[in-house]
């Protein structure tokens, strides 16, 4: 077994095993909220038949841990189970949702990358009065939450301009992205303000190490000492905390789909919450953190694959 | 006579502050003929490196200069920036101290031998290859096909240097600046280095302005040295007749430190029971090989050692041969696989367990360590910290008589009591050695471990520690294991003397006789690479090609601190 | 830091360059010290009930009775901005306090024994990791019901990631250099090492960890009380009031849901500052 296949299968057992007690983590802390028939029945007084039909429909009088198995080795075979409040299938309510929210995800993604990485380059390229520019806006961006400038979006382009639409997602297609110009432009502010900074500091970091002074004394062209020596160096790491930031888009997101009025996932999560529709805060809190998880390890070791001196680059090389 | 090749005229050079900017350089004045060597010589903030960094152009942001710098009797000061460029990076070539951190961790081997003759040069890949492996073969790498598709993690410090140098050759500079290029290799490496750069400059044209602490190197290779003190040269020197001819008080100063011929001291009698005795001592690691997996790494194998009550046993080896390891066995730092510790005739073969034995074994062996900046805590001032290695022994004490021992340690040591409410950072280095020294006095030791306690000092700091510690070992009869790399600490300040290498024991006597009648062939290697009157560097042979392995975890995890 | 708006990892200080100037930091200084005092005292000097409804018109815009004019219901804003910027500056200090103690305390049992105590901390953290802020906010809500204490708790756990890696990454540099084996070598005992000279070590790292994460415990805090999964109705609250106030914004009424965002921003903007000021403290500190 060469060390790429070693390191392979320790990142995925190590990613099964948080996945796992995190499931763990998930199931009994919605346990925990304590009688789950009240919300079951729907409001109303339940009679003694009514909660005798809960119990035995959702397994409540099964041992806690059978109940976790039972409910885990259901969502591996695709049973999600049914949701309290909506009375259907999970799956039916989850999947069409999520395809809003990993657009809207899609679309904040490239807002990141365009701006965020762009104005770090700039940054860290021109330095003098840019970087100084660039320093106070991404300040003044990481104090600003996706609802604060949700409300001012809504507030200028929305009600004032008349621009955009504020509600909703709209039908598929350039409608859809019409909708969701604003949220992923609120969603994306904080974000690309934290990744420029990000990508600004590991540039600097490498312009000013010993071996780009090697490569000015030599005479490098400034174009190629940028590409080659500084940008390249730095990639790893801006690459490694993208990939985190990305992961975290797919929860952050609830916000902008609350702001915006978008059906998402994170809006369905924050609404069955304060319902307390417990097999969909399961799913779908299990879902965020796959997706979380899985996202983060495949930026981490794409990151260790572009670094031809670690393990994993060596031997792909 | 034909124009110098660098001329410096009256520099001065300023470091930005909140107010006023800092001189640091004085008119610093000095000439390279054209194929010429010219040394400049300081210790630590002497301002020399300042001077190379303003003729390449990487003085750090801020610094502004005054005065004049001509390549080739071009002025830099007046010249359009990309001519700038394109004049050092075809004129001048620089080579410094720390290859590895000069070399981009990324990039292999091959790209940076080709990357100023493809984009500078505008040469072909296929002819800037070729050019490559000439290159490396003139610098005496062998496979030189392989190493160019290494990465620098898989070189060693010696061979990357030697790296550095055939890549600054591929343009064929005038001169060669070469910035303390071989202060962080083995003196055997150094030695192979300097050879290479000697080789190259009998058959090229090749001028070089050579920056070292060290003015026996200098003395050397150089044909002329410039000494500069605070800032300024104070003296400039041919190279041969520099002994005869220095004036300044500071460069015989210097001269006397790093040329030490003084014989080597008489060891004490043999009499009286050994109050160290080390027997079969073996430590493995498991380490990380740069792209190769792991492996075992034996650093300490089968060593046997022994030392008198009030003698001085002096442990010399290069880096890697395991003699730090074995210092760190002794005082319980680490744990050996297998062997015999016995310390008073007391078994000492593992840690202490327990704080009160731990305490027992502190009052008999103590340790001064390498780096003065980190082994002192530097929230605590000197004050405190004698303060609480006193209370480990002697837990109620009494305010009158802490004082009056901290007073006779800062005595035995010679530092002022007015240092005592200092932190480390307002001293000196050679100022914290001694407070480490104090500190570790505190227990009354009968044995004090010395690992490469002067190695990170300035060499006329060096003489005035290595006499305090010969003073105190003669005043208190606390026994000394001196581990170095220098063997001209051995001749100060140690009897016996034991060589090691690659974990092995390869000698042992009296300093006298392994100073003067060496035995084994690696003993003689060491003491001929020592550089000094008349000496000349020669290729002996290679050293070692790979890098260091980077330790991950010693092979038996020592549980409960 | 955030983990509701951000991905959990280590944040650049914000605001570095402008915390070298002086004047900055002195206004924001000025700034947090206002905001901080009016929200020790909003209770006692706000001119209404901030509950009582109809107090004024319905959407009233600003008047010399209501200067940040009137909601929804006709409660005065200003006095539900006095009244919750209580939560909305204290809570987070409890966030910053809870996790900063679990943090250091995991931290330093993983740094000190090593093994599998540091093995298991190290899976411990992995896991909270890797449950989004957001998550973790409704798992609280469902355990704790609604409320400030949900929110609050549930990001002191999310928060304690980032410091224990933190302080574990110092506390392990800390007993890397030769001055703990110094101490070692000198016999001091191991709760003497850790309590006199590690834990002192790590002051400016925590202090400047905890300046940072009191700016993002407030922006977390804001953004899940907006989701309505905090503070409850009709206790006021900023991120609940700018929730509340987005109907209004359509028809025009824009005090309700600005004046608390404007609030926020401006907190979390001198924060910022001032938790960049910490940080450059603490790195001059670690020379």
């Amino acid at each position: 077994m060469n060390a790429m296949t070693r390191m392979l299968l320790e990142r995925l057992g190590g990613l099964l095993l948080t996945l796992f007690l995190a499931s763990i983590v998930i199931y009994s802390a919605v346990l925990l909220t304590g009688d789950p028939i009240a919300a079951l029945a729907g409001g109303a007084k339940p009679t003694p038949e009514l909660i005798d039909q809960i119990r035995l429909e959702y397994h409540l009088d099964d041992p806690v841990w059978a109940r976790y198995w039972d409910w885990l080795t259901s969502a591996f075979q695709g049973d999600f189970g049914r949701s309290f409040v909506y009375k259907t299938d999970v799956m039916t309510l989850v999947a069409p949702r999520f395809v809003i929210t990993l657009q809207l995800v899609m679309v904040t993604v490239l807002l990141i990358l365009v701006f965020g990485v762009g104005s770090g380059v700039v940054a860290a390229m021109r330095g003098g009065a840019v970087d100084r520019t660039v320093g106070v806006l991404t300040s003044l961006g990481m104090a600003l939450p996706t609802f604060v400038v949700a409300i001012l979006l809504i507030w200028i382009f929305a009600k004032t301009l008349g621009w955009f639409p504020v509600y909703g997602e709209g039908d598929a297609g350039w409608d859809r992205l019409w909708h969701l110009v604003l949220p992923a432009v609120s969603l994306a502010v904080l974000f690309v303000a934290y990744i420029s900074r990000v990508t600004r500091g590991s540039l600097v970091a490498q312009l000013q190490s010993e071996h780009v002074d090697t490569a000015r004394v030599r005479g490098i062209p400034r174009s190629r000492i940028f590409g080659v020596h500084v940008f390249r160096n730095a990639s790893p790491q801006i690459l490694a905390i993208t990939g985190t930031t990305i992961a975290g888009l797919f929860a952050a997101s609830a916000i902008a789909e609350v702001a915006f009025g978008l059906g998402g996932i994170g809006s369905l999560l924050v609404q069955a919450a304060a319902r307390a529709d417990l097999p969909v805060v399961q799913i779908v809190s299990l879902l965020l953190v796959t997706i979380f998880v899985v996202l983060n390890a495949a930026a981490d070791l794409w990151s260790a694959l572009i670094d031809p001196t670690s393990v994993g680059g060596r031997s792909a090389a | 006579m034909t124009r110098p090749v660098l001329e410096i005229d009256a520099l001065d050079i300023f470091a930005p502050t909140a107010g006023d900017p800092r001189q640091l350089v004085f008119a610093s004045t000095l000439d390279v003929g054209r194929g010429e060597a010219v040394g400049l010589v300081g210790e630590s903030g002497s301002g020399k490196t300042l001077t190379v960094r303003a003729v390449a152009g990487l003085l750090p942001e801020g610094f502004t200069t005054v005065g004049g710098i001509r390549i080739d009797g071009r002025d830099v000061g007046d010249m359009p920036a990309r001519e700038l460029r394109d004049l050092r990076a075809r004129r001048l070539g620089m080579v410094f101290q720390t290859p590895r951190a000069h070399l981009n961790p990324l990039r292999t081997i091959g790209d940076f031998m080709t990357e100023a003759l493809v984009h500078v040069a505008g040469t072909k890949p296929a002819a800037a290859n070729r050019r490559a492996l000439d290159l490396l073969d003139e610098v005496g790498i062998s496979d030189p096909g392989r190493r160019l598709r290494q990465y620098p993690a898989e070189l060693s410090g010696g061979l990357l240097q030697r790296v550095m140098i055939a890549a600054t050759l591929a343009m064929d500079p005038d001169i060669l600046l070469a910035d303390e290029i071989t202060t962080a290799l083995d003196v055997t490496t150094q030695e192979e280095v300097m050879a290479v750069i000697a080789d190259l400059r009998t058959h090229r044209e090749l001028s070089m302005l050579f920056i070292t602490h060290d003015l026996a190197l200098a003395g050397a290779v150089c044909d002329r040295v410039n000494v500069m003190q605070h800032g300024r040269i104070v003296e400039t020197l041919r190279a041969k007749t520099m002994r005869e001819n220095a004036r300044e008080e500071y460069t015989k100063t210097l001269m006397a430190a790093s040329l030490d011929e003084a014989p080597p001291m008489r060891a004490a009698g043999d009499e009286g029971e050994p109050m160290l005795r080390i027997e079969r001592l073996r430590k493995s690691y498991r380490v990380r090989r740069a792209g190769r997996g792991k492996e075992t790494l034996v650093a300490v194998d089968d060593v046997s050692l022994q030392l008198r009550r009030g003698g001085s046993l002096g442990i010399v080896g290069e880096s890697g041969s395991g003699k730090t390891t074995a210092a760190r066995i002794v005082v319980g730092l680490e744990r050996a696989d297998s062997g015999v510790v016995a310390v008073g005739g007391k078994d000492w073969s593992t840690p202490a367990r327990g704080g009160r034995e731990r305490r027992r074994r502190a009052k008999i062996a103590q340790m001064v360590f390498q780096d003065p900046y980190q082994s002192l805590d530097r929230r605590q001032t000197v004050r405190q910290c004698l303060t609480e290695a006193i209370r480990v022994h002697r837990p109620r004490e009494t305010r009158a008589e802490l004082d009056r021992r901290i007073g006779e340690l800062m005595g035995h040591v010679r530092l002022e009591e007015a240092l005592l409410d200092q932190r480390p950072r307002a001293l000196s280095g050679g100022q914290r050695q001694r407070v480490a020294i104090a500190r570790a006095l505190a227990a009354d030791p009968v044995l004090l471990v010395l690992d490469e306690a002067v190695s990170a000092l300035d060499v006329t700091t060096q003489v005035e520690i290595l006499t305090l510690l010969d003073d105190i070992r003669r005043s208190t009869g606390v026994a000394l294991l001196m581990i170095t790399h220098d063997l001209t600490v051995i001749r100060r300040l140690c009897d016996h003397v034991i060589v090691m290498r690659q974990g092995r024991v390869e000698e042992h006597g009296t300093a006298t006789d392994i100073l003067d009648a060496p035995q084994a062939e690696y003993t003689r290697l060491l003491l001929d690479s020592i550089p000094r009157a008349g000496w000349t560097p020669r290729r002996r042979r290679l050293g070692r090609t790979s890098s260091l392995a980077t330790v991950t975890r010693s092979t038996q995890t020592q549980n409960g601190r | 830091m955030s983990v509701v708006q951000i991905a959990n990892g280590a944040v650049p200080a914000v605001a570095r360059r402008a915390a070298k100037r002086d004047w900055v930091f002195r206004i924001a200084l000025i700034v947090f010290g206002v905001i901080a005092v009016l929200a020790a005292i909003g209770p006692w000097i706000a001119p209404y009930d901030p509950t009582e409804l109809y107090v004024g018109p319905v959407n009233g815009a600003s008047s010399l009775a209501h200067p940040l004019g009137t909601d929804d219901v006709g409660r005065d804003i200003l006095s539900r901005v006095l009244v919750g910027a209580g939560a909305s500056v204290f809570a987070p200090i409890g966030v910053v306090l809870l996790s900063t103690l679990a943090g250091v305390a995991l931290a330093l049992a993983a740094a000190w024994f090593g093994g599998w105590v540091s093995g298991g901390i190290a899976r411990l953290i992995d896991v909270i990791f890797a449950i989004p802020g957001i998550v973790i906010a409704v798992l609280a809500v469902a355990v704790f019901g609604k409320g400030l204490l949900a929110p609050v708790v549930a990001l002191s756990i999310a928060y304690i990631p980032v410091v224990a890696r933190l302080v574990r990454t110092a506390a392990s540099r800390e007993l890397g250099k030769p001055y703990t084996a110094a101490l070692r070598v000198q016999g001091v005992s191991s709760p003497a090492i850790c309590f006199r000279h590690l834990v002192p070590a790590l002051v400016p790292v925590v202090a400047a960890q905890t300046a940072i994460g009191f700016g993002y415990a407030m922006l977390d805090l804001s953004a899940i009380s907006y989701l309505g999964l905090g503070q409850q109705p009709p206790a006021p609250d900023w991120g609940s009031m700018i929730a509340a106030g987005q109907a209004g914004l359509l028809s025009g009424a824009f005090e309700q849901s600005v004046y608390p965002a404007i609030l926020v921003v401006v907190t979390v903007l001198a924060v910022g500052v001032i938790g960049a000021r910490v940080t450059t403290w603490a790195e001059e500190k670690e020379r």
